[in-house]
């Protein structure tokens, strides 16, 4: 991980190894989940976005990978398998990279709350886990937002692994990072590489300032504890309906 | 094609120490030619940390670059080259911009439709030229070919830049890429570029003059000054990888005799003589 300085590595720059407090700079805010897969972020992150949009905040819900520019190239790649974890990687930076342009940051400067199912953080602990250094991992998403909150999901590998497992009927084959080589059976194979993933997450609780939620509590348990934390920590008020102001 | 699970950190090779050439065709004439400079040890081989899974040891082959703007006459050296190597006796392959199977389509819709930002596009140039890296490149030089580079990764970095994304971002991005042996760098001035782009296809890019940056209506100004600023990002890159730089206004027969002359004793070639056969007389002007 150290910080190559080569002609090309640049001299001028720095990539951070820890997310700087986030800059401010647009009157929007940015919401994050994170976690693996099976984690429960998803369930989280859209009861929080019925809650605040029964309220009538103004937001907007995003999602990794959904974007139908690259879609063509990344079903190509994945069909055939013809995906390196750099390429893998470039292209979905290039899909986020459109989403942020496009929609995130228009967004967040048009003064919207963003609430967004994965993160750059996807990136770094999946394609760190393929293989990419994360030095350059940094490097290329350092576009990006850095988010108000990043709600880190952490439900044990067993756990999280099962509950995929028991509601898919087939893992894919770079889901379940047969890329790499790891093991020729499926099963085993997704559950090596989410551990890895899981174990990169880890390290970015105090680098990136996580909350860390645990994944095992009881779903509506967990959300009141993720409303308190987005009301303690977020400003609602310039998103909120005009008549009604809440409070704080 | 199956990665093993090294990490990228553990695929850098410790030795710096020199390294003799490997067994293929370019090796037998260059033992003495060269000498330290023959090329790189195998650990400078990348600008930074390799890409994942590639070991810089088993690269056999050279990869030399032609760079220069739409207009350079980069297209035309590198078709007579080819020939020039080959009946040298060396297996050359080729690469170029958006010539992936992996996007290079993608790339052409994305810019016929001219609503993508700056960032994704310049993404998804990284993925169009790793995409030919890994899987064309990287294996040719394995083999011990001679790759001829129809524009790297300066021109991606170049046009990125003068849209306002940052050199040391761009430089980040492609600092898993390979290290070129020899980079050599067309140099036209832009009125020339036009002279030769609108001859050649009778009228001018939307992308080629930059109409995207909206730097003027008239699309001759537009072409001119993008192209000038692209030209000024070269001038850059030049100084910081050390570009061969030629005369790109020379006739086709110098620039390719400077060429040959460059590469032939990279490569420890004694004979530089070439015409080029009949199928490229065309281009011999």
């Amino acid at each position: 991980m150290a910080t190559a300085t080569t002609e090309i590595g640049a001299a001028s720059y720095a990539v951070p190894e820890t997310t700087p407090a986030p800059k401010r700079d647009y009157p929007g805010a940015l919401v994050v989940v994170e976690g693996i897969d099976g984690s429960g972020k998803s369930t989280q992150l859209y009861l929080l976005k019925r809650w605040l949009e029964i309220g009538g905040y103004r937001l907007h819900f995003t999602e990794w990978n959904s974007s139908p520019l690259v879609k063509s190239a990344t079903r190509r790649g994945k069909q055939r398998r013809l995906l390196t974890p750099t390429t893998f990687s470039l292209l979905h930076a290039a899909d986020f990279a459109d989403r942020c342009e496009r929609q995130i940051l228009p967004l967040l400067q048009g003064g919207y709350l963003v609430l967004a199912d994965r993160y750059v953080y996807t990136a770094f602990a999946r394609d760190a886990a393929r293989g990419c250094s994360p030095h350059w991992l940094r490097n290329l998403y350092s576009f990006a937002p850095v988010p108000d909150i990043t709600f880190y999901f952490r439900a044990p590998l067993d756990v999280a692994v099962n509950r995929i497992v028991a509601g898919r009927p087939k893992l894919k084959y770079y889901e379940a990072g047969m890329d790499l080589g790891i093991s020729l059976d499926r099963a085993e194979s997704f559950r090596i590489f989410q551990e890895r993933i899981l174990s990169n997450y880890d390290q970015m609780v105090q680098t990136d300032r996580f909350v860390l939620m645990d994944g095992t509590m009881r779903v509506n348990q967990l959300q009141k504890q993720m409303r308190r934390i987005v009301t303690e920590r977020v400003n609602l008020e310039p998103f909120a309906p005009k008549k009604t102001p809440k409070k704080k | 094609m199956k990665r093993t699970k090294k990490a990228g950190a553990e695929a850098i090779s410790p030795n710096g120490g020199s390294r003799g050439r490997v067994e293929g065709n370019a090796s037998a004439k260059n033992e003495n030619k060269n000498g330290k400079n023959g090329r790189a040890p195998a650990s400078a081989r990348f600008y930074g940390t390799p890409l994942p899974g590639v070991n810089p040891d088993e690269l056999s082959g050279s990869l030399i670059v032609v760079e220069g703007t739409d207009g350079s006459g980069r297209s035309t050296q590198i078709s007579l080259l080819t020939e020039w190597l080959e009946s040298e006796g060396f297996a050359v392959e080729t690469m170029g911009l958006r010539r992936s199977f992996l996007v290079g389509e993608d790339i052409d819709a994305l810019l016929a439709e001219n609503s993508v930002t700056r960032t994704t596009l310049a993404l998804m140039y990284g993925t169009d030229f790793f995409d030919q890296l890994e899987r064309r490149i990287l294996p040719a030089l394995r083999s011990g070919l001679i790759v001829l580079a129809d524009r790297y990764i300066f021109t991606l970095i170049a046009r990125a830049a003068v849209r306002g994304i940052g050199r040391d971002y761009l430089h980040g991005v492609y600092e898993i890429a390979l290290r070129p042996e020899l980079t050599f760098w067309l140099n036209v001035r832009p009125e020339v570029a036009f002279d030769r782009e609108f001859k050649k296809s009778q009228t001018i890019s939307y992308w080629e003059s930059g109409r995207d940056m909206s730097l003027s209506n008239d699309l001759f100004q537009s072409f001119i000054r993008y192209q000038s600023m692209i030209k000024r990002e070269f001038e850059y890159l030049s100084k910081r990888h050390g570009f061969i730089e030629l005369d790109g206004e020379g006739s086709v027969p110098q620039v390719n005799r400077e060429l040959r002359q460059r590469i032939a004793s990279h490569l420890g070639i004694r004979r530089t003589q070439y015409k080029p056969s009949h199928a490229l007389a065309h281009l011999w002007r």
